[in-house]
């Protein structure tokens, strides 16, 4: 069965020759037209997530991967196409979730577990197997704007680990904290995965790819070159960037 | 299938079509019941530093505010009885229009955090931005009246029913204006700027420190075409004068309303799907 379906997916943002970000810039540049170069970030992708399995998506800087991410967590509109999601998702993108510097971390928890959909019964329940995942129980009173970055990082992968919901959407997995906590992280993948959660993982280590995905995707340019197994797109990955072209 | 240590259970969600943008606006507010409150909680506790303290401190500017123009202007309105009646209803209204509108217009680049990062209904992160201002204008409700009651008009139940439907009235024309400025802000980010100017100038063109009737009748209806104005004017009329205003301007105020808050559901309907590009 289908967690998540994309059907013929496009995506293009406007890039202006000048960029204007005011109501005096916009005034003042009335008479210089600017002009707009359509950059065609997605084209036509597809895909689909079955219950229970792992896709990883590959490919170059500014392919499109992680606005295929936005689109599937349904912060992006797809300019075109069609994107069903059947599941809950649990997405951590751009290497961590939103935090509020002004809150501690209890209520940023509270409040990004909220916006993923979880109640606040789930999320209290939670609480301590999070903060004790991130290693962060003697600072969970402590304003998130006194950690270091690591910290905040930590607490959103315990999150997503913890608190997680059907599909796992995951940029840049496992590139968090130190060795025992990138450890521990594998760890309850695994346990993720054997209790029957998908996951879409976007990674440029071939190794992640190859190991913790069944399938993958290649993207270049925003298309999609090759849906195959994932230590054959891990492969494909490498040779790709020594000759150049994917 | 679920994950026992977690314990977080497969919800039954409805099937999502992103592509489908109405789904964004329309979704039942009750099935984020947890993130408004969550959302309304934080906000009040990062605001005033999770204390009723802080929320007190908070209020001394528009209580100090008030002391001070009453100080000023109830000589250069001397014969007028009702005048410091008149101030504190309106100054208490303007106060939360303008805090509404304020925080109201930043709400959704101040909440990119969250914008960025999951999928959030943009309107929830919208109108629960002026639940503080909204709070604050909850307690001086209960402070306009001890002040009525204090200078010995009470308000009868009929005036405050009329006055809670104004301030539910006044509170549409501010989601209004947020839903329609918050996604405005993320294009324009000097709006707050040139909003400022407008408030400030608007505080003056509302009938907030002086009494209407000071101005010729003929230039009222220019008054009136500024929203705050006939809320002030109506709540007024209902709770200092004792008369509540006629079914006919009721229904004009009603209507005034209803367009600023349709004006701001269409505009940000708009705007708010691609909102997470430009934070």
């Amino acid at each position: 069965m289908s967690l998540i379906e994309v059907d013929s997916v496009s995506k293009a943002f406007r890039i202006p020759s000048v960029r204007r970000d005011t109501v005096r810039e916009h005034f003042f540049g009335m008479l210089q037209p600017r002009k707009f170069q359509r950059l065609q970030v997605l084209d036509t992708v597809s895909l689909t997530l079955r219950r229970g399995e792992a896709l990883g998506i590959m490919g170059r800087n500014g392919s499109g991967k992680s606005t295929l991410l936005k689109i599937v967590s349904g912060v992006y509109a797809p300019d075109q196409g069609r994107v069903n999601v059947l599941a809950p998702i649990t997405p951590i993108l751009e290497l961590g979730v939103g935090w509020n510097p002004e809150l501690d971390a209890i209520d940023n928890v509270l409040l990004i577990g909220s916006v993923m959909g979880l109640s606040l019964r789930e999320i209290r329940r939670d609480m301590d197997e999070i903060l004790a995942f991130a290693e962060l129980e003697r600072f969970a009173n402590l304003k998130l704007k006194h950690y270091s970055s690591g910290m905040s990082e930590r607490l959103g992968y315990a999150v997503a680990f913890k608190a997680v919901r059907e599909v796992l959407v995951l940029d840049e997995i496992f590139a968090v904290g130190d060795a025992g906590f990138k450890a521990r992280c594998e760890q309850r993948y695994w346990e993720l995965r054997r209790l029957g959660h998908s996951a879409i993982i976007v990674s440029h280590n071939t190794r992640i790819i190859a190991e913790f995905c069944d399938r993958a995707l290649l993207l270049d340019s925003g298309r999609v070159v090759m849906d195959a197994p994932a230590k054959e797109v891990a492969d494909r990955y490498v040779s790709s960037l020594t000759e150049g072209v994917a | 299938m679920m994950n026992a240590s977690a314990g977080t259970d497969l919800d039954s969600r409805p099937v999502r079509a992103i592509a489908d943008e109405s789904s964004r606006v329309h979704r039942p507010a009750l099935g984020h019941a947890g993130l408004i409150w969550t959302l309304v909680r934080t906000d009040f506790k990062a605001r005033y530093h999770g204390t009723f303290g802080g929320f007190l401190w908070a209020l001394l500017k528009p209580l100090s505010m008030f002391i001070v123009l009453m100080g000023v202007f109830s000589f250069l309105f001397a014969s007028d009885p009702t005048y410091k009646l008149d101030l504190i209803v309106g100054l208490f209204l303007w106060d939360f229009f303008a805090e509404g509108t304020k925080t109201g217009l930043t709400s959704l680049h101040a909440r990119g955090y969250l914008l960025t990062k999951a999928r959030v209904p943009c309107w929830i992160l919208v109108v629960t931005s002026i639940s503080n201002a909204a709070i604050t204008l909850a307690v001086f409700c209960v402070v306009i009246v001890v002040f009525l009651t204090g200078a010995g008009r009470p308000p009868s139940v009929a005036s405050l029913v009329a006055f809670a439907a104004y301030c539910v009235a006044l509170a549409a024309i501010v989601v209004g204006f947020a839903l329609a400025s918050s996604g405005l802000f993320l294009r324009y980010r000097d709006l707050n700027q040139v909003w400022d100017v407008v408030a400030q100038a608007g505080f003056f063109f509302a009938p907030v420190i002086y009494p209407l009737g000071i101005l010729p009748e003929r230039y009222h209806i220019y008054l009136y075409l500024w929203p705050p104005t006939p809320i002030i004017e109506f709540s007024r009329a209902a709770l200092v004068t004792g008369v509540v205003p006629s079914t006919t301007a009721n229904i004009y105020l009603l209507a005034d309303a209803a367009i600023c808050l349709l004006t701001g559901i269409l505009i940000f309907r708009r705007l708010s799907p691609r909102a997470a590009e430009y934070v």
